[in-house]
């Protein structure tokens, strides 16, 4: 069980984050959490009590679309999709993102 | 569209969804701690506290997730409906012929609605445009012992409004104008043009009461009463002849040469029930021996806030009580009426006209509905086994009427679209269509607003109206029916209620043509109604003068100065070239009386209380009117020059006069005392009778013949006359300008206006029985054009249905007699039906017009057996084709085409 990173996910960032993941294919909750804990090296850290209410909420925005499809265990397990406004939105937030990043690292990284 | 399909496949209630998804990630976690060695209850632990509240996560997610729905269930269903719509648009595309035939009749039943509720809307619903118009009332006095045409409205006596105004406990304001007295005076304009103007005199707070606000300056003031040299002028005027230049307030002009100065202007609307481009002011300070019963005053009221008509009536009532106490010579036997102002401007014969013709229109649009639903009946038929199928895959009964249901409504929004424009249209040219006189101008017919939303209104009522029935017939049909038999057996059920609908179009088109048809007749009778005079009423003109009133120190100190301006017009009007005859009147035929309505008693009869005397129109004319009209005097004598103001007083009355009141008399030589009804005289004068002159008739709708007396004008000259002038060579019009111009050169300050031939009086005094007659006719002729399709369409469709009957039947020996006559007997059937249930509804309702017929009855046999002709023959026209087709089946086509 990895602890607890000190680096916080930035606000919206998990959304970017749970869009990207999902433009891989569809996966349940559960899923996404490990994909993104795996791909950072564990540098970021998914709460359930964050990932939940976000997953809900791009739902209802449209962004995501779910289905009941089948779990490793065998049973039925809730899995998301990205919809077409999702790939929109993930587009829109990586070059928000990108440009953040940019302008954030021209500050400290300044020699 | 995905995600409405979703949520059909997603049948998952929302909480267990919630648990079912949280459980899992809790479970896979632990698998995943227990795969690194833990173990499984210390991993499971390690979890759930990584979760921290697992209660407070699901709430969140169960309140996030219902929203969700919610709003999902909201865009699917207006995606079902956007669906619904797009795919009616492509069916109704997919038939352009029926599309435009439906549009086009409802289309059209809606732009004659919204155009008659334009009317309606203007003369019944729409408020005057006064601020509170609702409690605006008119005032009239009433006699109670009278039973002439005027005895429940009689105008009103200066001195007794004065005293309501000053007792009463209802009203805020009282004010009055004066009726019959204004004529046009000339106004001479900055442009240097001298024209007549309407103009209206008024008490000072006649604008008070009404509420109207001045463009510019202000209106009138009760200090504005003393010499009353101040006018308020009309918008109209004020743009049209002074360029709307607000300079104008505090400028003097001049009315028939006398100085006024213009104090303010106000909007045209203040013109209520006659024409006024000029307000003027009547002086309210009257001499002590001023007669109360000199009545000349239209009473206008705004009552208190609260209070209502019946109080109001109930005040007033007692002081007009105790004034006939006070005063019972003058007020004995004299009450108030009290009327809203607005049923007293747009007259309750308008009102009842307004609410006719949009009845009328109503059925009409009802006929529409008919013939579109019909359209669709025979439509879903063919379109049975499309509906079968989508019922098959599922679709369940409602979603296929609703689908029905969206077509309808598209449909009825298109002819609702174009209806509007018809309207428009309609509304467009209606002002050359509504004769003038029969609006007046305070109802002002419009496209606005309140049309739109009647259109709108009207559409969605009309789509759901046409499309109901045929959508759940439609969906009555089974599937087994529909495919195994094509739609043959099917559609039995809509097959007989289109008859019905047929049937009560057939109704419904012969209710209409038995209203036109009695309206039509009554316009006839109008139009050849002997009218008592025999000169040609082409080539006779009337022009309206109006002399000053009588004042010392001017061109008319007395009344015998009128005599000798009328004596010198005569000679240099008759000098003119073209002009044949003269005369000159107080009045004319059709109901243009200026004097009114007077009481009379013949001297030497057992003498009868004033107010239980009968009345009589009276009339100041000259001879030469009764030669210009050529209107017999069929006993005694005409007037003659010898008969002057120093002569013995004489008159003429009319053979209504003589046969009533004189029966079995000889009426030459008695004598007639007349009380004066608006003059302020003390006594009555006594006239003896000279002659009979031949019964003027035309007044349209009067229910009998009025009765007239005439004096010599030389005799009784007054300001207000009517010239008439029989022209010949040339036309009458011809000679308005060089009589204008004689006329200046005795007076230049006479107006002289109003040319009108007989014809047009005629034409005019029958307006609004020909605005009905002519509205009446043009619908139900619509009716029976709608009457006629829908026959065709039934019959042609049966014919269509029955192909392979009639050509067994023909292969068998049927002969074309036999095959006619099996379809046109249920033909008959059904237009006979109809046809009797139209009649029998057509003499019940007819007595809801009597008030508009005039010379025939409501249940006139002649217009009801012509009306059951021309529906036979309208019938047998729309029936030939489909029969005809019916006797012409190929019986090999007919089975090769199964």
């Amino acid at each position: 069980m990895p602890s607890k990173t000190p680096n916080a996910l930035l606000h919206g960032t998990l959304d970017a984050l749970i869009l990207k993941t999902l433009a891989g294919g569809p996966r349940h909750g559960y899923a996404i959490a490990k994909f993104i804990e795996d791909a950072s090296d564990e540098t970021v850290i998914v709460e359930e009590g964050s990932l939940y209410p976000a997953l809900y909420r791009m739902e209802r925005r449209g962004w995501l679309e779910a289905e009941w499809g089948e779990s490793e265990l065998g049973r039925r397990a809730k899995l998301y999709r990205l919809t077409r406004q999702g790939r929109a939105q993930l587009e829109a937030e990586t070059a928000a993102w990108r440009q953040f990043a940019a302008g954030v690292s021209r500050i400290l990284l300044a020699q | 569209m995905k995600r409405s399909l979703r949520s059909w496949l997603w049948r998952v209630p929302i909480d267990q969804e919630v648990d079912e998804e949280l459980a899992l990630h809790v479970e896979l976690r632990t698998r995943e701690l227990v795969e690194r060695g833990l173990d499984p209850k210390v991993a499971r632990d390690i979890v759930l506290s990584r979760i921290g509240d697992l209660g407070h996560l699901k709430r969140t997610c169960l309140d996030l997730g219902r929203k969700r729905d919610r709003e999902m269930r909201l865009m699917q269903w207006l995606d079902e409906r956007a669906g619904d719509v797009r795919f009616a648009i492509r069916q109704l595309r997919a038939a352009p012929a029926f599309t435009a035939v439906a549009a086009l009749t409802l289309a059209l039943g809606i732009g004659a609605n919204s155009a008659m509720f334009a009317l309606a809307d203007a003369t019944l619903l729409r408020p005057l445009p006064f601020p509170h118009a609702d409690r605006l009332v008119m005032l009239w006095e009433r006699n109670d012992h009278d039973r002439g045409p005027f005895a429940l409205r009689s105008a009103v006596s200066p001195i007794n409004l004065r005293d309501w105004a000053e007792q009463n406990r209802s009203f805020e304001v009282m004010a009055a104008t004066a009726l019959g007295i204004g004529g046009g005076p000339l106004l001479a304009a900055p442009d240097g043009s001298v024209q007549s103007v309407d103009r209206q005199t008024v008490t000072a707070r006649f604008f008070d009461a009404l509420g109207v606000t001045p463009i510019i300056g202000r209106t009138f003031l009760p200090s504005d009463a003393v010499g009353a040299t101040v006018v308020v002028m009309g918008e109209g005027v004020w743009r049209t002849r002074f360029g709307a230049d607000p300079s104008v307030v505090g400028r003097e002009i001049r009315l028939n040469g006398q100085p006024f100065t213009v104090i303010g202007v106000v909007p045209d609307h203040a013109q209520l029930a006659r024409a006024a481009g000029i307000w003027s002011l009547m002086g309210e300070q009257f001499p002590p021996d001023f007669a109360r019963n000199f009545k000349f005053l239209q009473g206008i009221g705004r009552l208190k806030p609260g209070i209502s008509i019946e109080a109001a009536r109930a005040d007033l009532s007692a002081i007009a009580n105790a004034l006939a106490q006070a005063h019972p010579e003058t007020n004995k036997g004299w009450g108030v009426t009290i009327d809203p102002l607005h049923t007293a401007i747009m007259g309750r014969e308008l009102q009842l006209t307004s609410m006719f013709l949009l009845g009328v229109v109503g059925f009409v649009l009802l006929m529409c509905c008919a013939n579109v639903a019909n359209l669709l009946l025979a439509r879903a038929s063919v379109r049975g086994r499309e509906l079968a199928v989508r019922s098959a895959l599922g679709a369940g009964r409602l979603r296929i009427v609703a689908q029905l249901l969206t077509e309808s409504g598209v449909l009825a929004a298109l002819g609702g679209a174009l209806g509007i424009g018809i309207g428009a249209a309609i509304l467009n040219v209606a002002p050359t269509l509504v004769p003038a006189n029969l609006l007046p101008p305070a109802a002002k017919i419009a496209f606005d607003s309140r049309v739109l939303l009647f259109c709108g209104a009207a559409s969605i009522v009309v789509g759901v109206l046409f499309g109901l029935v045929p959508a759940w017939q439609a969906t009555r049909t089974s599937l087994l029916q529909a495919l195994s038999s094509e739609s043959r057996s099917a559609t039995r059920g809509g097959g007989r209620f289109r008859s019905v609908l047929v049937a009560g179009e057939v109704a419904a088109a012969v209710l209409l043509l038995c209203g036109a048809g009695l309206l039509l007749r009554t316009l006839l009778i109008l139009g050849q109604a002997d009218t008592g005079y025999r000169a040609n009423g082409d080539t006779v003109m009337t022009l309206d003068f109006s002399l000053p009133p009588l004042r010392q120190g001017t061109r008319y100190p007395n009344a015998q100065s009128y005599m000798s301006f009328y004596d010198s017009a005569s000679s240099a009007i008759r000098a003119l070239p073209g002009v044949q005859r003269i005369g000159w009147a107080s009045g004319l035929p059709y109901g243009e009386t200026e004097l009114g309505y007077w009481r009379f008693a013949i001297v030497g009869d057992p003498p009868v209380a004033v107010e239980n005397r009968p009345r009589s129109d009276f009339q100041a004319a000259d001879a030469g009117y009764f030669e210009t009209l050529n209107l017999p005097i069929v006993a005694g004598r005409s007037f003659t020059d010898s008969d002057t103001s120093s002569s013995a007083r004489v008159c003429i009355v009319n053979e209504a006069l003589a046969r009533r009141y004189l029966a079995g008399r000889n009426p030459i030589g008695l004598r007639v005392a007349i009380e004066p009804g608006l003059t302020n005289e003390a006594s009555p004068k006594v006239w003896e009778i000279v002659g009979v002159a031949r019964q003027l008739r035309g007044r349209a709708g009067e229910p009998e013949d009025p009765v007239q007396v005439y004096v010599p004008l030389a005799q009784y000259p007054v300001s207000d006359t009517l010239l008439v002038v029989q022209a010949s060579g040339v036309p009458a019009s011809a000679l308005v300008a060089p009589i204008r111009a004689a006329v200046g050169k005795i007076d230049s300050n006479i107006p002289v206006r109003r040319e009108r031939t007989l014809t047009d009086l005629a034409t005019r005094a029958t307006a609004p029985h020909r605005f009905r007659a002519v509205m009446v006719g043009l619908f139900a002729s619509l009716a029976l054009m709608l009457a006629m399709v829908g026959i065709f369409g039934v019959l042609a469709y049966a014919v269509e249905q029955r192909t392979r009957e009639f050509g067994v039947r023909i292969a068998l020996g049927a002969s074309t007699t036999n095959v006619l006559r099996l379809v046109l007997g249920s033909a008959a059937r059904v237009i006979v039906v109809g046809g009797v249930v139209g009649l029998v509804a057509a003499a019940a309702l007819s007595r809801t017009i009597s008030t508009f017929l005039f010379g025939v009855k409501p249940l006139d046999p002649a217009t009801y057996a012509s009306v059951g002709l021309l529906l036979a023959v309208t019938a047998a026209i729309a029936a030939a084709a489909p029969a005809w087709r019916a006797t012409r089946v190929d019986p090999v086509e007919a089975f090769r085409a199964e």
